[in-house]
This record gives structure tokens, C-alpha cells and sequence, in this order.
């Protein structure tokens, strides 16, 4: 809640704040998705200052444990818009991205994706 | 699975221990302990702390080019499954191990002689300055057969214990 959060592909949000998780009651972590509302974008987007978007997390300052138990971190928030079915409304997805992401059947983000960490 | 090496330390990293760091870039770094990662927060150049494989290599403490290390570089290329291929890398893997432990050893001992030669060097000169904590020098100006003994030929004479004793005891 209230997080504020990169966004990190071309849809043309630039900064969105996190009004729910949508799943787990500590809040969200990597590789989960959240509705957002867009706080800043670019003038000609796909989005619009103000919306309420859906958005799936793929960078998070916060580790995350992996099942082998290490464990994973970034250098920042980051967040990835996505419609209700889980695919990103954008065409390009800047910066690495977790595998996390598998699991969760969000496979188009990671097609898109420069790296996978 | 895959046992990774400290970016910090370069100590290997087992299955189920230490954090990885992704930076925006995508340069991944991986650490074995807390204490590395600390290291690396803090800005620490891992060639600059002494603890460290990276400071010893480069300020040559430790083996650090030699063939034995060609074998555990990362190959790209997967290897079609061969059975006989397989059996052999692992009995390699053993020999291969025992090499560079051997060579390591060897390496420091080498670094080690250096200290050795000083050392008698340096004892051979307290001896000859410091003979006065044992005999006075009055004694030997008095006494001209007493002698500054020769440390090279010097031999001290070991007495056994007396075993009879010994046999009484029991």
C-alpha cells in the first residue's frame, strides 16, 4: 500500500503507487501482482496519469527466498503493467528479471525480458 | 546445481547458503556470507582486503596461474553423454584435486624458506652481541680459554634417564 514503484516497460506510465495486494496479507513481494494507480506518465502513452492498473512486481529491494535457499535481491522497486489476464500491456521490458515469474505463468514478461536473474 | 564462487571472497557457495544481488545493469553478485556482503555495501575493493583470494593472488601469497586451475573454468558448451567420458572425468576430478592441493602446499612452503635462512642470520647475530647476558666479559678477559662457542659446530649432548630407576617403579 501506498508504495511507490518504478515502472519498467513502454506502456507509458512512468511511477505508480500500490493500492492493493492482490494476494497475501503481509503485502506483495517479488513475482506478485498488485493494482496500482498510475502517479506520473509520459505524455503519449498507452496509460494515463490517474488509472488503476494491474501490475506484477519483478524487482524488489526486499530478498526473496528461492526454494534451493538462497536468496535473491535487487537494487530497486520495479513494476511491469499488466492486464487482468497477466499480460503486459507494454512491448518492452527494461532491466533484469526475476525467475520467479515461471511459476507464476507470467512467461510473456519474461520472453520480453533483457536478462534473467 | 551448481557450486558458485563469493564475489568477495571467492570461497564456494553451497547449495542453501548466501544472497544474491542483482543490479540494474545485470551484473549479478553472488556472496557466501554476511560478511562479504557487508564488504561489498560498505564499497570495499576486495583486491584492498587483505582476507581475501583476490588480494592474496595479486600480491602473489597464493598459487594463482598455474594449468591445475584450467580445469574447473566454466564450459559453455554441453557435452553429449558418454558413459566411459563420465567415469573418467571423476577419477580425473580426484587425481586432479590431490595435485593442487599438493601444489599449493608446495607453493607456500617455497614462500616460507625465505624466512627460515633469516632467522638463523639473525639469531647468529644476537649470539655474537648478546653473549654477555651469559657470561660476563670480565670472564672472558680473565680467562683466556673461554671461548665465544661456534654456533655452526656447537653440538649439545643429550643424557639418557637412568632406566634402572624406572624398572624399580614398576
Amino acid at each position: 500500500m501506498r508504495t511507490n514503484l518504478k515502472v519498467v516497460d513502454n506502456s507509458g506510465a512512468k511511477r505508480v503507487m500500490c493500492i492493493q495486494a492482490l494476494k497475501g496479507k503481509k503485502g506483495a513481494r517479488l513475482g506478485d501482482t498488485i493494482i496500482a494507480s498510475v502517479k506520473e506518465a509520459q505524455p503519449r502513452g498507452k496509460v494515463k496519469k490517474g488509472e488503476v492498473v494491474y501490475c506484477v512486481v519483478v524487482r524488489a529491494a526486499m530478498p526473496r527466498g528461492r526454494c534451493d535457499g538462497s536468496e535473491i535481491k535487487f537494487d530497486d522497486n520495479a513494476v511491469v503493467l499488466v492486464n487482468k489476464q497477466g499480460e503486459p500491456i507494454g512491448t518492452r521490458v527494461f532491466g533484469p528479471v526475476p525467475h520467479e515469474l515461471r511459476k507464476k505463468k507470467l512467461v510473456k514478461i519474461l520472453t520480453l525480458a533483457e536478462h534473467i536473474a | 546445481m551448481r557450486l558458485e564462487k563469493c564475489w568477495f571472497c571467492s570461497s564456494t557457495i553451497y547449495p542453501g547458503h548466501g544472497i544474491q544481488f542483482v543490479r540494474n545493469d545485470c551484473t549479478v553478485f553472488k556472496f557466501c556470507r554476511s560478511k562479504c556482503h557487508k564488504n561489498f555495501k560498505m564499497k570495499r575493493n576486495p583486491r584492498k582486503v587483505r582476507w581475501t583470494k583476490k588480494y592474496r593472488e595479486l600480491h602473489n601469497k597464493d598459487l594463482a596461474r598455474d594449468t591445475v586451475f584450467e580445469f574447473e573454468r566454466k564450459r559453455q558448451r554441453p557435452e553429449r553423454y558418454d558413459r566411459n567420458l563420465v567415469e573418467n572425468t571423476l577419477k580425473a576430478m580426484k587425481k586432479i584435486d590431490d595435485i593442487r592441493v599438493s601444489r599449493r602446499e608446495r607453493f607456500w612452503l617455497n614462500r616460507m624458506k625465505v624466512k627460515k635462512i633469516k632467522e638463523r642470520k639473525e639469531d647468529l647475530k644476537e649470539l655474537e652481541q648478546g653473549i654477555d647476558l651469559v657470561k660476563a666479559p670480565l670472564a672472558f678477559q680473565e680467562d683466556s680459554t673461554l671461548t665465544i662457542p661456534n654456533a655452526k659446530k656447537m653440538k649439545v649432548v643429550i643424557t639418557k634417564p637412568d632406566e634402572e630407576s624406572h624398572q624399580m617403579e614398576e
